[in-house]
């Protein structure tokens, strides 16, 4: 959900911009972290841990915690809270630790 | 290799008041900073800081961000700006080791500040890694620069100064807040800022605890216990309290990596909130030329950090041969900003800590 | 205490609160800021003098009632949001109260919206008599609320929700809306006990223990007059309900 009012801020986003999450087409702000784009559609599962296999989500936000891993564009590893969206990126959930290609 | 002779870590309120008055002494100034963008968490910051003029009081956080930076911009020939670089080495040669967007660049500079600010402290409870689970900053991060409500309700954690304020910017935001809570019988933050969120009628409750988190994939929902006055758990006070997200607002720790990779004199000091660098009175560590600034050197107010960056630039500048035309002036100033904003009783913790972290007096 | 529950104590309240002559003579700031905190823009923005000088800048701010003649450039100037003005020379019955407000939507002049104490509870209807939002204020606007005298040191905030709209349930027993009451008002019904019988409001089962205060409330309001000026209406037996029977079958006549 987009704050669309406040009192003290104005936001100065992007282009609206096409990025696929585990091949479903969702919109974004070009520039924005690929986590603000996917929080904003309501999702908040970005990856499963190796060991337990539970739930990860983002947790710092600002690219101190590496909680927030993810496949983008086939890489793994994407700390999606400080990577900036592009037009057409393909992010993925990601399990595990991912694989080295 | 690139040759600067000054080079600064962090973009910050420390790190550009550091630059500004090390550009301004005549020095050469390189400023790596993580982020796309300069200003460190000043750029999140919407509400109005305390202290003096001097440390730009009644602006907001992301008012002064701009102000720092253009005054960044008159020292142009100066001071070099390197965005998206993460330092991610220090050798005891003083070599740094920097990823610029997937370039290996090495910088080795004839001294250094490091102003690399802090790191959130994370709270243990089961489900504590739950999505939904997210650290102040995160907030902050998300709703004020990316304008994007981190979701429908949240409860805050902690109630010093950073979760009484997040929790009233959530509400500006236009999110409810369902409470604030704290493990002490008393709130750590200003009673000001609490008073603020009393008046929006969001509960500010102390002696309360978060014993377990609950949901399948994401939180659901949060169960809190009550403490006594020695902060144990009174049993049979247990209730539940619906929200999406826990904001954990439990204190800040230095990210003082660089300085241990140096090698650096540390000491765990807890009115300082962690392992820090000891130092002396300009701000230098037990290594010659390696100075820090702002919370890699104890957390405290952003007011605070800037001063300690002006006073570490001055003297870093002075290491690398630029004496200030105003030097003893100002830094004069600059050590009675820092006794003036630490003198008061709120201020007591830090004067102990800061006691326990001098290395020796310097001779100026 | 303040510490424990982010509230000013009645004492705190007291202890910044002028003396009545001078509320009674005009608009005059009420510093609510109760710690000794590194902070002065209070004093500094303060172009009167009337904050005593913050020789240690965390001093607590002392405000010379006498030299501050209400301006309000404080308030959006604190950043603690802990300075209000209080003007009781408002009207005859009326005070008006300027508060800071970081909030979207801003309320519109002459809106009424719900004034709000300390803790965040409703405490009476409030007219919106100006929104101040200049360059100067800085995104820290000023809303002056026109409330009931008897309020003017509690109410501190307030809610965009009119909480004490017409259609608002005023006497639940005999489901009266406040305006009903108001437009009986209008019409020339200015008594507690005019408006009861009029519209049956405190004619229930509570027997106007729920409602009466509101009436009051609205009564003193609209004709001006103060609460205590409002005169009660006549109380009868039975004080609760009862069954006829029992009146009935009752005791023996003397």
């Amino acid at each position: 959900m987009r704050i669309e009012q406040h009192p003290i801020i104005t936001f100065n986003k992007g282009r609206k911009v096409q990025f696929t999450f585990d091949g479903k087409v969702y919109e974004g702000y070009e520039g924005e972290p690929i986590a603000a784009a996917l929080h904003d559609a309501g999702i908040r599962v970005l990856g499963h841990t190796h060991k337990l296999g539970r739930p990860r989500g983002f947790y710092c936000a600002i690219g101190n915690c590496s909680s927030c891993l993810m496949v983008v564009n086939g890489k793994p590893n994407v700390r999606v809270c400080v990577e900036k969206l592009k037009e057409g990126m393909a992010v993925e959930t990601q399990i595990g630790r991912g694989d080295i290609k | 290799m690139i040759h600067t002779e000054i080079a600064i870590v962090g973009g910050g309120p420390a790190g550009l008041c550091a630059a500004i008055k090390a550009a301004e002494s005549g020095a050469k100034v390189i400023v790596l900073d993580r982020n796309s963008q300069l200003g460190g968490q000043l750029i999140k910051q919407t509400h109005m800081f305390f202290g003096s003029q001097k440390q730009y009081a009644s602006h907001r956080g992301i008012d002064i961000a701009n102000i720092l930076i253009s005054k960044l911009e008159d020292y142009k020939d100066k001071i070099t700006v390197m965005l998206d670089a993460t330092v991610i080495g220090l050798y005891e040669d003083r070599v740094l080791t920097v990823d610029q967007g997937g370039k290996y660049i090495k910088i080795k500079p004839d001294t250094l500040i490091i102003a690399t600010g802090a790191s959130e402290k994370f709270q243990a409870f089961p489900n504590n890694d739950l999505p939904g689970i997210y650290g102040a900053g995160a907030v902050q991060t998300l709703m004020n620069v990316y304008g994007v409500a981190p979701g429908e309700s949240v409860f805050m954690v902690g109630a010093g100064n950073i979760g009484l304020i997040v929790s009233y910017q959530l509400m500006q935001a236009g999110i409810k807040v369902k409470g604030v809570i704290c493990r002490g019988p008393k709130f750590g933050g200003y009673a000001v800022h609490a008073s603020k969120l009393r008046r929006l009628g969001v509960p500010v409750m102390p002696s309360h605890k978060v014993v377990y988190a609950h949901g399948k994939d994401k939180l659901e929902r949060i169960t809190l216990i009550k403490l006594d006055e020695n902060k144990k758990e009174i049993p049979g006070t247990e209730f539940d309290i619906e929200v999406d997200v826990l904001c954990i607002a439990t204190g800040l720790t230095p990210l003082a990596e660089l300085l241990w990779q140096m090698g650096c004199e540390m000491k765990y000091i807890s009115e300082l909130s962690g392992h820090v660098p000891l130092r002396d009175k300009n701000l230098m560590t037990s290594l010659d030329g390696i100075y820090v600034a702002g919370d890699v050197a104890g957390i405290e107010e952003a007011s605070s950090a800037m001063v300690e960056g002006s006073l570490a630039g001055l003297c870093a500048a002075k290491a690398a041969g630029h004496i200030h035309p105003d030097f003893e002036a100002l830094v004069a100033d600059c050590h009675k900003q820092l006794y003036d904003l630490r003198s008061g009783p709120e201020g007591e913790a830090i004067r102990k800590g800061l006691s326990k972290a001098e290395l020796k007096e310097v001779g100026l | 205490m303040l510490e424990r529950t982010g509230v000013p104590t009645k004492e705190n309240i007291e202890s910044v609160t002028p003396l009545k002559e001078r509320l009674s003579k005009g608009p005059v700031a009420i510093i609510e800021c109760f710690q000794e905190i590194p902070c002065n823009p209070c004093y500094t923005s303060c172009k009167k003098g009337a904050i005593k000088e913050l020789i240690d800048i965390n001093d607590r701010p002392i405000l010379d009632p006498e030299k501050c003649n209400g301006c309000g450039v404080c308030i959006s100037n604190c950043p603690g949001l802990a300075i209000f003005v209080v003007d009781e020379s408002y009207s005859e019955t009326e005070a008006l109260v300027k508060i800071p407000y970081e909030f979207v939507p801003l309320p519109k002049e002459g809106s009424f919206v719900t004034g709000l104490d300390r803790e965040g509870k409703p405490v009476c209807r409030a007219k919106v008599e100006k929104v101040l939002n200049t360059k100067a204020q800085d995104r820290t606007p000023v809303v002056s609320l026109i409330v009931p005298k008897e309020f003017s040191m509690t109410v501190r905030f307030l809610s965009l929700n009119d909480h004490y709209s017409d259609n608002t349930i005023v006497c639940r027993c005999e489901e009266i809306t406040l305006g009903e009451i108001r437009e009986y008002i209008r019409r020339g019904y200015q008594s507690l006990e005019e408006i009861k019988r009029i519209s049956r409001a405190g004619m229930g089962p509570c027997q106007g223990r729920t409602c009466s205060q509101l009436i009051m409330q609205e009564l003193a309001a609209a004709t001006g007059k103060r609460l205590s000026e409002i005169k009660m209406s006549a109380f009868r037996p039975p004080a609760v309900p009862i069954k006829l029977g029992q009146l009935l079958g009752g005791d023996d006549h003397e």
